[in-house]
């Protein structure tokens, strides 16, 4: 039975700052990267499709620095395992993802876009389904020491299913 | 206004220039310059953007003024589909549908591109009969409607089970066929974990700048059609919408969608006079045989010279006139024309439909009459038929389905 909450999208976007001070809901810092349109693929049947999916979004950095977004962590609910900053490069002739080297970049004044066949946020050894609609909670962490908790909803996509390669080795899952 | 620098639009939004301002332009053309096409950069693209709210109490695509383009697509469910991962699925559909109507891409599209021009995209869902079937794992039997029954099989009808039935309706219509395509696509996807194609019939009216708005518009048969529909809120709230006393479903609607096949051949063998006798309307201004011009409330009660009534006992009009009373309903008919058949003749006619708080009361009694007699029927036969539940609407943060499903 999933959550009620809406699903779609974003949410409370909370500097650490602000919430180690017990000011969550007020301004967002002005460091704090802003996430918006976020969402993962779907996982009907780990069985079937797999035990791994990819998180998707887009970031906005307004400051003057350069961010990287570093990976993050859930509450547990699909998966226990941190989750991962990946890249898709080019390997040999094929697309293949692997961890992104210092995190995805966030540049200044810039936006970018994670999305299926590109920079997504990795979710390891599923502990179970992610029907579509699901409503897939995240806390996602950036260079700058600010992070940003998101609300995914679960939906179906059926490109960017690329092999990892853990460190370029060519190993597969 | 054709001159007016467009810079000096602030204020005025894009919509207000197609409806009002584009319009002036299009009249001032037609005086000044006779023949020629006028386009200017301030006007090419408003019928693109235009845009029709997606959220409120009704979901968009039934009172909307018709787009050029619509199809309805009908899918059946899969063996997974129960009332959790249907409510997931309407609950990312909802949110999908919604930034496509407003011209942005879904999350999960793969061609974002496709999704800039929303040309008044409207995309409404429906559920099938099946939903609230005792068997169908749903758990959702003691929630049908009031008046949600399946129409009985009429003695006109030669069904086809590739245009009837269907579990789940996703109607998208906008005024650019490209549009269209594009969010029949996604939403195939969005759906996809729960529901594969059963069909889509598509269809057409006039597009956009091509004749006036306040213009019925015509069927293939040359017909305007659809004179006598409710237009106010009024009407709306006590013929179209379910009231507060249906439950969930309180600001739904019931669609009834009939593929209609035309025999043009055979109604081309008739003279103008025997084309307007089978329907009781004039062809050339739509007016009825008894009025002069299209809004007129038709006389049945007028006789011509050898006692027979002006508008003939026989006449689509007559049999299907409900006047004022409970069984008035909301006609929505989209042409088709798929060509041709191997044979030769055309493939063509109407996607007709109707939009009701209640089927048996309304849609029922009306059809059951054209099916005892109707001249038309010598020219038309129903080749599909399918019943849809049209959930009620929804606000940001809510999705199409919550109040059932939720």
């Amino acid at each position: 039975m999933f959550t009620r909450v809406a699903a779609i999208a974003v949410v409370a976007s909370t500097a650490i700052l602000a919430s180690l001070t017990g000011c969550a809901g007020t301004p967002v810092d002005s460091t704090t990267p802003v996430v918006t349109d976020v969402w993962l693929r779907a996982i009907p049947d780990i069985e079937v499709d797999g035990d791994m999916t990819g998180m998707f979004m887009t970031v906005e950095n307004t400051t003057d620095e350069d961010v990287y977004l570093i990976g993050g962590t859930t509450d547990g609910t699909y998966t226990s395992d941190a989750l991962d900053a990946h890249e898709v490069v080019e390997v040999d002739g094929e697309m293949v993802m692997q961890d992104a080297e210092g995190g995805i970049l966030i540049p200044a004044h810039g936006t970018t876009q994670l999305m299926p066949g590109g920079y997504h946020i990795m979710f390891w050894n599923l502990t179970q389904n992610i029907p579509v609609g699901a409503d897939v909670h995240a806390t996602l962490n950036f260079s700058n020491g600010t992070s940003v908790e998101v609300h995914a909803a679960a939906m179906t996509v059926e490109m960017g299913q690329e092999t990892y390669v853990p460190n370029g080795s060519g190993m597969t899952p | 206004m054709g001159e007016r620098d467009s810079r000096s639009d602030a204020g005025i939004t894009r919509r207000d220039l197609f409806w009002g301002a584009g319009i002036a332009v299009g009249s001032a053309a037609i005086g000044d310059r006779v023949g020629q096409v006028v386009r200017t950069t301030e006007f090419e693209t408003v019928v693109g953007s235009a845009i029709e709210p997606f959220y409120g109490e009704h979901q968009a695509g039934v009172r909307t003024g018709m787009q050029a383009h619509g199809v309805f697509v009908a899918y059946s469910f899969s063996t997974n589909c129960n009332s959790e991962t249907l409510a997931g699925v309407l609950r990312v559909a909802t949110s999908e549908a919604e930034r496509l109507t407003r011209g942005e891409p879904g999350l999960s599209d793969t061609d974002p591109e496709l999704a800039a021009n929303p040309a008044r995209l409207t995309i409404t869902f429906g559920l099938g009969h099946t939903v609230f079937a005792v068997d169908s794992g749903m758990g959702l039997s003691s929630q049908r409607p009031i008046g949600f029954d399946e129409l009985p099989a009429f003695s006109f009808d030669r069904l086809e089970p590739t245009w009837s039935e269907g579990d789940l309706l996703v109607h998208v219509a906008a005024d650019d066929p490209l549009t269209v395509s594009h969010a029949v696509r996604h939403m195939t996807r969005v759906v996809s974990s729960i529901a594969k194609p059963h069909y889509a019939q598509r269809g057409f009216v006039r597009a956009q700048g091509v004749a006036p708005l306040a213009d019925v518009p015509r069927n293939l048969f040359g017909h305007v059609d659809g004179v006598a529909n409710p237009t106010t809120d009024a009407e709306f709230d006590s013929h179209i919408w379910a009231g507060a006393d249906a439950g969930w479903f309180a600001g739904g609607t019931q669609l009834v969608l009939r593929r209609i096949s035309m025999k043009l051949p055979e109604w081309d063998t008739l003279g103008s006079k025997d084309k307007e006798e089978a329907i009781g309307r004039r062809l050339s201004t739509g007016a009825p045989l008894t009025g002069k011009s299209v809004h007129d409330r038709p006389d049945f009660d007028a006789v011509n010279s050898r006692g027979l009534g002006v508008i003939p006992e026989f006449s689509h009009m007559r049999r299907a006139h409900t006047g004022e009373g409970r069984q008035r309903f909301l006609r929505r008919p989209f042409s088709f024309d798929d060509g041709f058949f191997p044979d030769g003749t055309p493939n063509v006619g109407m996607l007709f439909a109707a939009y009701q708080q209640n089927t048996t009361e309304q849609f029922l009694p009306v059809q059951q009459t054209l099916a005892d007699f109707d001249i038309l029927n010598l020219w038309t036969t129903p080749i599909g038929s399918s019943q849809f539940l049209i959930l009620p609407g929804c606000d940001a943060g809510g999705f199409v389905g919550e109040t059932l499903l939720g």
